[in-house]
C-alpha cells in the first residue's frame, strides 16, 4: 500500500486527497515480481504431567488454515474489502512425538 | 536550383503537416461555450443517454463502471470531496475558503480535474450546488429520508465522466500538434460523418488507445499545475517506472477492455474478471517441530507460505 506523505514534507503520513502528496514508503504489490509472505501457527498443545516428567502433547495433530487474501481499499474493514484470493490447507504433525 | 530547393521545402512541409493532421481533426481553441450555470445544464451537456440510441452496449457497459457515478464513487468519493473540504481546503489559511459560499470551481478542481473535468465549463455557483447536494444526500441519509436521499443520489450521479468526456473534451492530449477538440466532432478510432445533431462528425483521437490517455487522470502523481496540488492516483506513473521500465508493454486498454472482456465498463479490484488478471497467488504448507528457546522449548508450528506474482501492468493496489 502507498504511504503518501502528507503534503510531500517530513515524516507524516497523509490520508486525505488535499494532503496527499508523494509517497513515504511503498508496501504494495510490485508488476512483474513475486511477494512473498510467511505465517507461522502455533498448534495446540499441552504439557502434562506424568511419573515427575513433564510431556507435551498436541492437543490437535491437524489443522485446516484458510488463507485469504483481502484488499482493504480504505484501510479498515468497513464493507468495502474484497477477497482476492482464498484457499485452504490441510497441514498435520502426525507423527510419534515425545517433547525431550 | 533556386526554385527546386523551394519545392522541396514545401512538399517537407506539406508532409509535416500531413503528418500531424492525418491523425486527428482537432482544429484552432474553439471559443469557450458558456458557463453552465447548474447542476441540471451541466449534466445535461454531457448527458450519455444521448449516445445509447445507437451504441447502447457500449453505454449499457458504461453503466457499471465507476465513470458512470465518478463524483458519487462506491460511493465513498462524494463523502471524500466534503472532507476534503471541511479538513483541507476550509482550515488551510491562504485557500480564500472559510464557508461553503467561499467555494468557486477552482477549489473544486483538485477533485474534479479526473472526476469531473467538465466542471470547468460551469459557474461558482454549480460548484456549491454540487457541495449542496452532497451534505443534503449526507443528511438525508442521517435523517433516514430515503426518497430524499435517493433523489440527491441521483442528481450526483448525473455528474460523470460519461461518452464526451472521453471522446471529446479530453480526447486529444497534445493540443499545439494535433489541434484542439472541436464541438462539432466526437472522437474514437473512426473518421466520417457521425449521426447526430451536434456532434456531426468523427475523427481519430491519436492517443485514444494507448496508455497515456488513462494517464490523464490516472496519473503520475502530485498535479502539480494546481495551486494546492493533490494525489489520489499515481496508476500511470507505477505503470511508467515499475512496468514498462521493467519490460512491460500491454495497455490500460489491452487489459481493461479488450483482455477482460468488460470493453467500457472499465473495473478494478472489485471485478472478478480483474482480480484474476491481476495476480497468481500460490500457498504452501508444512509442518515442523521448532526447537525455540530454553524456556519455551520445542513449539509444534505449521508454516505458511505465501508467493503472491503480479501480473499487472502497475503495482497493486494503487488507481
Amino acid at each position: 500500500m502507498p504511504f503518501p506523505g502528507r503534503l510531500g514534507r517530513g515524516k507524516e503520513m497523509g490520508r486525505g486527497p488535499y494532503e496527499k502528496s508523494g509517497l513515504l514508503r511503498e508496501t504494495s504489490l510490485a508488476p512483474g515480481k513475486t511477494t512473498h509472505e510467511t505465517f507461522e501457527i502455533t498448534y495446540p498443545f499441552e504439557d502434562k504431567e506424568k511419573d515427575g516428567k513433564t510431556r507435551r502433547e498436541l492437543i490437535e495433530d491437524e489443522l485446516t488454515v484458510t488463507v485469504t487474501l483481502w484488499y482493504v481499499p480504505f484501510g479498515e474493514f468497513d464493507g468495502n474489502e474484497v477477497a482476492f484470493f482464498e484457499t485452504e490447507k490441510d497441514i498435520n504433525l502426525k507423527t510419534e512425538w515425545v517433547w525431550r | 536550383m533556386k526554385r527546386a530547393f523551394i519545392a522541396g521545402i514545401a512538399a517537407f512541409a506539406g508532409a509535416a503537416l500531413m503528418a500531424f493532421n492525418a491523425y486527428s481533426e482537432g482544429g484552432p481553441k474553439p471559443e469557450p461555450l458558456p458557463k453552465a450555470k447548474t447542476i441540471a445544464e451541466l449534466a445535461e451537456r454531457y448527458d450519455s443517454e444521448r449516445c445509447a440510441e445507437c451504441h447502447e452496449d457500449i453505454y449499457d457497459e458504461w453503466q457499471y463502471s465507476l465513470h458512470s457515478h465518478s463524483i458519487l464513487g462506491s460511493p465513498r468519493t462524494a463523502p471524500t470531496i466534503i472532507t476534503a473540504i471541511e479538513n483541507g481546503i476550509k482550515l488551510f489559511p491562504y485557500s480564500g475558503v472559510k464557508n461553503d459560499e467561499d467555494l468557486t470551481v477552482e477549489h473544486l478542481m483538485i477533485c474534479a480535474k479526473c472526476h469531473l473535468p467538465q466542471l470547468d465549463e460551469a459557474t461558482d455557483d454549480v460548484a456549491r450546488e454540487i457541495v449542496a447536494t452532497i451534505k443534503g444526500w449526507q443528511q438525508a441519509y442521517r435523517d433516514g429520508d430515503t426518497d430524499k436521499a435517493e433523489k440527491l443520489e441521483e442528481t450526483i450521479a448525473s455528474l460523470n465522466i460519461g461518452c464526451t468526456v472521453c471522446h471529446q473534451k479530453v480526447a486529444i492530449i497534445h493540443k499545439w500538434a494535433d489541434g484542439y477538440p472541436q464541438y462539432d466532432t466526437v472522437y474514437g478510432s473512426s473518421e466520417g460523418d457521425h449521426e447526430d445533431e451536434e456532434l456531426v462528425k468523427m475523427a481519430e483521437a491519436p492517443a485514444i488507445g494507448e496508455s497515456i490517455f488513462c494517464g490523464q487522470c490516472h496519473g503520475l502523481g502530485p498535479n502539480f499545475e494546481l495551486d494546492h496540488p493533490s494525489q489520489c492516483a499515481t496508476l500511470y506513473g507505477s505503470y511508467l517506472f515499475a512496468y514498462v521500465a521493467h519490460g512491460g508493454s500491454e495497455t490500460c486498454q489491452e487489459c481493461h477492455m479488450e483482455k477482460s472482456g468488460l470493453g467500457h465498463d472499465m473495473q478494478s479490484y472489485k471485478d472478478e474478471a480483474m482480480i484474476d488478471m491481476a495476480l497468481d497467488v500460490k500457498v504452501e504448507g508444512r509442518s515442523i517441530f521448532w526447537r525455540k528457546n530454553k524456556a519455551e522449548g520445542v513449539v509444534p508450528i505449521g508454516i505458511i507460505d505465501v508467493s503472491m506474482y503480479n501480473k499487472a501492468g502497475h503495482v497493486i493496489p494503487d488507481g
